[in-house]
């Protein structure tokens, strides 16, 4: 007899009544060991840690003839016709091994860029890129030192490879490939025209310096779409055949016709379904290569396993190239193929898959009472599943794809939540998903809960369980926050309360509206969530908020560049409401100007690059017969405010408020000359840690001790002190006041979306020092409510209550990542106090909360062993990423982070 | 009216999962009327102001000098690379310890708060939003026993707030304050460090003979809580199979049936050194794995539940 088993004798001996023990009698209190991945997974991964990250021209060839071959034709159905031919003449490229497949281009791994929205990078570099190209190649020892770290990242140029945006390996042959593409967009790209009509406003040389000194981080034509949920119903519901079909029927009964009256867009629904044929055309013809390629495959396997896995996949791929799906697998190879095919129509991040499980339920319901497939099969084809999207990259500038993504794509899966009927939405397949995502640990899809007090305690057990692996996901959304928050800022556009219900994340922490549709599958009709409506995020992008506090101090000049960026306010600030004014005053100039400029841009791209994919499966673009562009989406107010910062922001306003104003200790100058003197320490770039524990004394150093103490000593975020929390509600009001008199290029109304991505480290890095005693450089804190790095002193419960000290479901999103030690959390009774505490904050209207469960140890050996730690993943900001593959600063923050370890 | 009682704390450990059911929040006691060789919060003896200092957070190797001033006392002093110390002849007797304030660092940290009953009942209600069905207060140590008068009126604010309560302690104090204490807790643990008397003494400065009759008198109450016992498992003090049949044999007569052993750890030692203390089991009393397990399979055997270390099925 083992020694629980013996415990449990005596404890029911002894009449001994504990929940915990009812529950735990079968299984003990140590949890079942989780078992290995799936072999193929296990083989394919190992190879996908092999692979590289490359860019590929093809796509870019066929998409740019195509584009230049109807010169003058409507900008929807030029588009399409490009893009369809792009899609139609990728190589399909099928591994050994795999069930699903698919690539965003013909290699594993990798992106391509894309010229007609931003060519001046490549512009610019064309001679140095050719020759490169023309260099000879390095010595094999020179290779492979420079491959050594970084997992896939390729930071610079080796062999046959060049190295693109430090990132990227681009195969030589290929460079005047891209370089001749460029030179066609070099008047007419997204970027460029944005450029020309943002110059015309009269104040765009404050957005330059914005822009020129980091206080705003980049430019929405950068990522266009994401940041959004997809949409798979329609081609689940009809197939692509259909589609075509019914995109004729459209063409025939109103091409040509003006809708009642709309004189302005009526026409456009004639070109719209046009458009949308000439792109279904185009999937259809990429899956049905798959098929071919598979069928050839076939033809010269000898092994005649894998000659039946070929011919597998050649089934699958003709019948969704055509067909509604008649299995789960071929449901989920679907999905997938529409996921490949909007992302690689923009530069995007964050297009998320949405509550998977949910839609894909009625086929795997089907196959498993038709016996066809076995819960095991199921999680095989997941976590295989979790390989592809793990594989989708980003090409963007060097700046979007490191500074601000760390190189993670954000294709978050939402799990959980309500279901049209409100009872919960909980599938037999997101079971699953999570058992699948808790076996095969990789970067992607990150998963998210929708955490509802109806969520089934077996569910949420078993994601808790699943958060132990110490990968970072599942993150906690707080489904009813989420709900309010759409129902309040969806008002207008007529949200009812059944499709707050289809909500979720779009992209790391975006929440999303969506809607329920009805798919007729299996002799039944099951309403399916999906995403709603365009892109939640393109609007003012990451502004620093302790840089716009820091230039409040300034009066409008930049020290670290010299650049003036805002008018001088020449004003005495007495009182802390002083410097309140003044800092809404430079933060509605920002918002303004930055507004005009990202409505320019997103206008442009809307008009010169509609988006086709997208506005095939966005509801209800083809009900409407519009683009997406043209607001064909159910809900349009989606356009979004993004700040940075917050936390160090509030504790620099706490510092300010004691020491300055309320003890007098200082005066405002003198806190001023600390600040630009770095408190007499070296700075983060000085020592090259970004970390808030190191700090290197200069010779100054003594003249700012007192008020260095001073500083860091001040009342921080997250100890349950009202003196500092009430700077938070004060900041949170006047923000959800300012964002309404904002309009989008939709002229809806714009929000807050409190998210810090990995921005954090690079406006940190242009910050001087603050008056919480951030040295200068040093990143700031991350997320919007977790507390700044080890300042948190009263526990978490105080953290949780002074994260809740507003209402969260008033804005987008809230950020609160936690630290825990693995220790606290084994054994089954971890895994339930690991709930226990996700809801005590969930109970309390935390919007979301996230978990890093890895001791400090193990991430500084790993910074130290990046090659001894491939696999190893952490939670970064919204989303996890390899640790290997993340930049310095940020890897400094999250081992920095406070750890709870009990 | 006699003035509101305040206690001596000196620290307080929201989400505290390894003392008791559930999520916890741990208060710990400064003070203790007993002196163990190993014990792992030296900082909690003394029921007084006082402070801790870490040379390891310390930034004097950054060049930082920011407490030179601090010490009215001229308690610390540099030595020729910088680093400061202090002089703990004369920092044992402060009550004022303002260097506490001067540094940014936490290396000077002051470990004792004084609280009054509303000051820590007000906290524990900010936390009680977040233990959960399962979870309370602990109150550990140091011992909170000795402050049993603030004790007490915490634990009635607690109990009228229908809060569930659980004490670590060493069980030393009157039968009187004991069964006070206790008749408002629903759970505890009570140490049993070693049942021979003389070597009780020599562990810990104190004999077992008090603990042992305040367990007997507390089952011979009919306390309905849940007692759960727990011995720190050192090896050369109390690991021996005479040792555990002795407590097994206690255990029996008195109806207990449940036991936490903790294996030594030496978590602790560097807070014997910020004091100013020597650590005299720098390099003994360490446990073996299989001979905890060796012990476990003892207590099984005997019909008692032995749990290791943080391996409880609460």
């Amino acid at each position: 007899m083992d020694k629980q088993t013996k415990i449990f004798e005596i404890l029911e001996a002894r009449n001994r009544q504990d929940k915990s023990l009812d529950v735990s009698v079968d299984a003990g209190y140590t949890e079942e060991e989780i078992p290995a991945p799936s072999p193929r997974f296990e083989k394919l991964i190992n190879i996908y840690y092999q692979m590289k990250n490359t860019i590929d021209m093809e796509i870019p060839y066929w998409y740019n003839r195509v584009w230049w071959e109807n010169e003058g034709d409507v900008p929807e159905i030029r588009r399409a016709k490009a893009y369809g031919a792009a899609l139609a003449h990728t190589t399909p490229t099928i591994w050994p091994g795999e069930l699903l497949v698919m690539n965003k281009t013909k290699n594993w791994r990798g992106a391509f860029p894309f010229p007609w929205v931003d060519a001046s990078f490549f512009n610019a570099q064309a001679e140095a890129l050719l020759a490169e190209a023309e260099a000879p190649a390095l010595a094999e020892a020179d290779r492979m030192s420079v491959v050594g770290a970084g997992g896939g990242n390729v930071t610079e140029s080796y062999g046959n490879v060049v190295s693109i945006a430090q990132k990227f390996g681009l195969r030589k042959e290929e460079v005047p490939i891209l370089v001749k593409i460029s030179r066609y967009w070099d008047n007419c790209s997204i970027e460029v025209v944005t450029q020309k009509y943002s110059e015309a406003i009269p104040d765009y040389y404050k957005y330059k310096a914005y822009r020129d000194t980091v206080l705003v981080m980049f430019d929405s034509w950068a990522i266009p779409q994401g940041r959004e949920i997809i949409n798979y119903y329609m081609p689940l519901e009809y197939g692509f055949d259909r589609i075509i079909e019914m995109c004729d029927e459209k063409i025939a009964e109103i091409l040509g016709l003006a809708e009642n009256g709309d004189g302005l867009l009526g026409m456009s629904r004639g070109y719209y379904y046009m458009a949308m044929k000439e792109i279904t055309k185009g999937l259809s013809a990429w899956a049905d290569n798959y098929g071919k390629r598979a069928e050839s495959l076939a033809e010269c396997e000898p092994d005649p396993q894998q000659k039946k896995e070929y011919e597998d996949i050649a089934v699958v791929m003709h019948n969704i190239a055509h067909k509604q799906p008649s299995t789960f697998r071929e449901a989920l190879q679907l999905t997938f193929l529409c996921h490949l095919a909007v992302v690689n129509e923009d530069p995007q991040s964050g297009q998320s898959i949405g509550r998977l499980g949910q839609v894909l339920q009625p086929f795997y319901e089907k196959d498993l009472e038709d016996g066809t497939i076995t819960e095991e099969e199921a999680i095989e084809l997941l976590e295989l599943y979790r390989i592809k999207i793990t594989s989708i990259e980003c090409f963007a500038s060097s700046g979007v794809t490191g500074g601000v993504l760390s190189g993670n794509t954000f294709n978050n899966l939402s799990l959980g939540g309500l279901a049209r009927d409100g009872l919960t939405a909980v599938t037999p397949l997101e079971y699953l998903i999570v058992e699948a995502g808790t076996r095969a640990r990789t970067t992607q899809p990150t998963l998210s809960v929708l955490y509802d007090e109806k969520t089934p305690e077996e569910f949420l057990m078993k994601a808790a369980r699943c958060c132990k692996g110490g990968q970072g996901y599942p993150a906690w959304m707080n489904n009813q926050c989420g709900m309010n928050y759409m129902l309040r800022h969806y008002h207008d556009e007529g949200m009812t309360v059944e499709d707050a219900r289809a909500w979720c994340l779009g992209g790391c922490l975006e929440s999303s509206p969506g809607c329920f549709l009805p798919l007729h599958y299996n002799g039944k009709t099951t309403w399916i969530p999906g995403g709603a409506a365009p892109t939640a995020g393109t609007g003012i992008h990451f502004t620093g908020l302790p840089k716009l506090l820091e230039l409040v101090l300034t009066n409008g000049v930049d020290k670290r560049t010299g650049i003036k960026v805002f008018e001088p306010h020449n004003r005495e600030l007495k009182t802390m409401d002083d410097v309140w004014d003044v800092w809404m005053d430079y933060m509605t100039e920002l918002c303004d100007i930055s507004l005009k400029v990202n409505n320019i841009q997103m206008d442009i791209w809307r008009k010169n690059n509609p988006p086709v994919v997208a506005s095939l499966l966005k509801p209800d673009c083809f009900t409407k017969g519009q683009t997406l562009s043209n607001m064909g989406c159910r809900y349009n107010s989606t356009i979004n405010f993004e700040s940075c910062g917050t936390v160090t922001f509030i504790n620099a306003m706490a510092s300010l408020k004691k020491n300055v104003f309320d003890e007098k200790k200082y005066t405002l100058d003198e806190m001023m000359d600390a600040l630009e003197h770095n408190f007499g320490f070296k700075t983060a770039f000085e020592t090259g840690v970004f970390s808030p524990d190191r700090r290197e004394a200069t010779d100054e150093a003594v003249k700012y001790e007192k008020i260095f103490t001073d500083c860091v000593n001040a009342p921080k975020f997250g100890n349950a002190d009202p003196y500092v929390d009430d700077l938070m509600v004060h900041y949170e009001d006047l923000m959800t006041a300012l964002m309404p008199t904002l309009k989008s290029y939709y002229g809806k109304p714009l929000y807050m979306c409190q998210i810090s991505v990995s921005t954090h480290g690079p406006q940190g890095a242009i910050t001087l020092a603050s008056a919480d005693g951030r040295l200068a450089g040093v990143t700031y804190a991350d997320g919007s409510v977790s507390p700044a790095a080890n300042t948190d002193k009263n526990g978490i419960y105080a953290v949780f209550t002074s994260a809740t000290c507003y209402d969260h479901s008033r804005n987008q999103n809230a950020q609160m990542n936690v630290k825990i030690h693995p220790s606290a959390v084994a054994g089954i009774n971890g895994t339930r106090k690991l709930l226990d505490v996700i809801r005590a904050y969930m109970r309390k209207g935390g919007f979301h909360v996230q978990f890093n469960i890895t001791s400090s140890k193990t991430l500084r050996e790993a910074q130290k062993k990046p090659d001894d730690y491939r696999d190893l993943m952490v939670r970064v900001a919204g989303f996890t990423q390899y640790w290997c593959e993340i930049g310095k600063p940020i890897q400094d923050e999250v081992i920095y982070r406070t750890e709870y370890e009990m | 009216m006699s003035a509101e009682p305040t206690g001596m704390i000196f620290d307080i450990q929201s989400y505290s999962v390894h003392d008791g059911p559930g999520c916890r929040t741990n208060v710990f006691f400064t003070g203790c009327p007993l002196k163990c060789r190993w014990c792992a919060n030296p900082e909690s003896w003394r029921p007084k102001l006082q402070f801790m200092f870490a040379d390891r957070v310390c930034k004097w190797d950054q060049g930082c000098k920011a407490c030179r001033d601090a010490c009215p006392h001229g308690s610390i002093q540099f030595d020729e690379n910088g680093k400061p110390s202090v002089d703990w002849k004369i920092c044992n007797d402060c009550e004022t310890i303002e260097c506490t304030t001067s540094c940014a660092a936490g290396a000077l940290k002051q470990t004792v708060r004084i609280m009054t009953v509303s000051d820590l009942v007000n906290t524990l209600r900010r936390d009680y939003n977040n233990w959960g069905s399962d979870g309370g207060v602990t109150f550990t140590g140091g011992e909170p026993l000795l402050h049993h008068e603030y004790l007490d009126a915490v634990l009635k604010e607690c109990k009228k707030l229908s809060m569930h309560t659980a004490i670590e302690t060493s069980g030393y104090a009157t039968e009187e304050v004991f069964m006070k204490i206790f008749r408002r807790l629903d759970f505890a643990f009570v140490d049993v460090k070693n049942m021979d008397p003389e070597a009780h003494k020599w562990g810990t400065g104190v004999s077992n003979e008090r603990i042992l009759n305040n367990i007997r008198a507390l089952k011979r109450s009919g306390w309905p809580g849940r007692l759960v016992l727990r011995q720190p498992t050192i090896h050369g003090f109390n690991d021996s199979d005479e040792n555990a049949k002795r407590l097994i044999e206690f255990m029996n007569e008195n109806g207990l049936y449940e036991i936490n052993l903790l294996k030594f750890h030496r978590l602790g030692q560097t807070k014997w050194e910020q004091l100013g203390k020597e650590y005299e089991y720098s390099d003994h009393g360490d446990m073996t794995p299989e001979r905890m397990s060796e012990l476990q399979d003892l207590y099984l055997d005997n019909n008692i539940a032995c749990y290791v270390g943080d391996d409880t099925p609460f």
